[in-house]
């Protein structure tokens, strides 16, 4: 595919200050857009809220803030393990990049799951999707950003089946996903500030 | 050559019986002007869309199809003639698809799935709203009912362009012929997600949700029509460099070339 595929030692690219981007451009492009309607999600969002005031505030008194703040911890972590995934597959050490493959999945799960959890203990609750405007946003943002997460798995997928065999390993493709995964954390963590931090 | 130097009918004509592209010409203009019918009609004529209230009561309803009773029955009358255009516009994105290196399955299921979405999109709204407007004296909640069923089966549509995005996107993303760039697949991700997004106007009859909200509607469209924008220029830049061959698709040569040798001499 690219030069990347050779895999450049990371002391020559240092030498040689070329314009760089991780992966495949075209990864960028998604990226950006993602990031504009998610924009627009939010926008919507705090203008509701400011016709609303007393209704989020009150509303948002219901979420657990251990819940929100696990969740992101978790993604974080998820981030940091995908990037270290790059960094090893970078210099080569593919066992080591597999096994932070598996580390980002594993965060991940842990994600879902307490965000499962969390769901659960808010219907219990008696707040569902159509209980009041606030919840139908906090439903929607963390169901859609959900669906990204899952979309996110079946990439991580794809980083694994690439390093897993010597007759593939395109950095490329991996680097690619690992940006894919890190879009995912960013948009949690603009999630997690409005929901739960915004006052 | 004839094609360079004649008047712009007489290359009409040359290009008509001799152009091996004409087919796909024909499909691209095809995806022009039907979307520029299809906006004049649903925005303009029928003003059925940005859609009106879902939360509106009966008499508003009735007021409202009162308000429209011309602009309903001349425009859908349109519209029925029109919606057998989208048979060569789904024929040409399922060639996109048969040109790649992928499996004919790809082409195959986008072709069923995109015409399958013509009927509750376009025809079945088409008919509800018809005979909601064609006699103002029904009983009126008979009247609210076809408004209902116009409008959902519109918003209807969303899962079949949502699966007809992620399989134009599989495609793209593992096509080794490259005829759509690599962002064109990621741009299928997004539009299938902003699919996702309508799902809740089932369920809201009012806010953001709700058929006509800010986020089920405005933002889904205005995703939507970029989307199309991309897929109608990213069309005509396969046909320009279409060579009826099996493997990669060509670049174009520089601009400068191309106007020596105008785009119908080039093909022989």
């Amino acid at each position: 595919m690219t030069n990347l595929d050779t895999g450049t030692p990371p002391e020559q690219a240092e030498r040689k200050p070329v314009r760089f981007i991780p992966g495949q451009p075209d990864m960028w492009a998604f990226v950006l857009f993602e990031t504009l309607v998610f924009t627009s999600y939010f926008v919507v969002y705090l203008i509701s809220r400011t016709q609303n005031r007393e209704l989020y505030l009150q509303s948002q008194a219901d979420l657990d803030l251990r819940f929100g703040v696990f969740n992101t911890v978790m993604l974080l972590f998820s981030s940091w393990a995908v990037a270290r995934c790059v960094q090893a597959s970078r210099e080569g050490a593919y066992r080591d990049a597999l096994r932070d493959a598996f580390l980002t999945i594993f965060f991940g799960v842990a994600f879902l799951v307490s965000k499962v959890l969390e769901w659960i203990t808010e219907i219990r609750i008696g707040n569902t999707f159509t209980s009041n405007e606030f919840f139908q946003h906090y439903f929607f943002l963390t169901s859609i950003h959900c669906v990204h997460l899952l979309i996110g798995f079946v990439v991580l997928g794809v980083v694994v089946y690439q390093l897993w065999s010597p007759a593939r390993r395109s950095q490329q493709l991996v680097e690619t996903c690992a940006t894919y995964w890190h879009t995912v954390d960013f948009l949690w963590v603009l999630i997690f500030a409005l929901l739960y931090v915004v006052r | 050559m004839s094609t360079q130097t004649g008047s712009l009918a007489s290359r009409f004509v040359w290009n008509f019986r001799h152009n091996p592209k004409r087919e796909l010409w024909f499909a691209w203009w095809v995806i022009v002007v039907f979307y520029q019918l299809y906006g004049l009609l649903f925005f303009v004529v029928t003003r059925v869309q940005p859609p009106p209230s879902p939360g509106w009561d009966t008499p508003t309803v009735v007021q409202w199809f009162g308000d429209h009773h011309l602009g309903i029955l001349a425009g859908f009358g349109v519209v029925f003639l029109i919606t057998g255009m989208t048979a060569p516009i789904n024929a040409l994105l399922a060639y996109s698809m048969r040109r790649m290196s992928v499996s004919p399955i790809f082409g195959y299921s986008y072709l069923i799935i995109y015409s399958l979405s013509a009927v509750p999109g376009m025809l079945v709204m088409a008919i509800a709203m018809t005979v909601g407007a064609l006699r103002p004296d029904r009983d009126p909640a008979l009247i609210q009912w076809l408004y209902d069923f116009a409008f959902l089966s519109f918003s209807g549509t969303m899962g079949v362009f949502m699966i007809g995005s992620l399989v134009w996107m599989a495609a793209v993303l593992i096509d080794k012929n490259r005829v759509f760039p690599k962002w064109f697949g990621y741009l299928n991700l997004c539009n299938a997600l902003t699919e996702v997004v309508v799902a809740p106007a089932w369920i809201f009859r009012r806010g953001v949700f709700a058929w006509n909200g800010a986020i089920a509607w405005w933002i889904n469209m205005v995703v939507f029509v970029v989307y199309t924008a991309v897929f109608i220029v990213l069309l005509r830049k396969m046909i320009e460099r279409e060579d009826f061959g099996t493997g990669e698709l060509p670049d174009l040569p520089p601009k400068a070339q191309r106007k020596q040798s105008s785009s119908v001499g080039a093909v022989q």
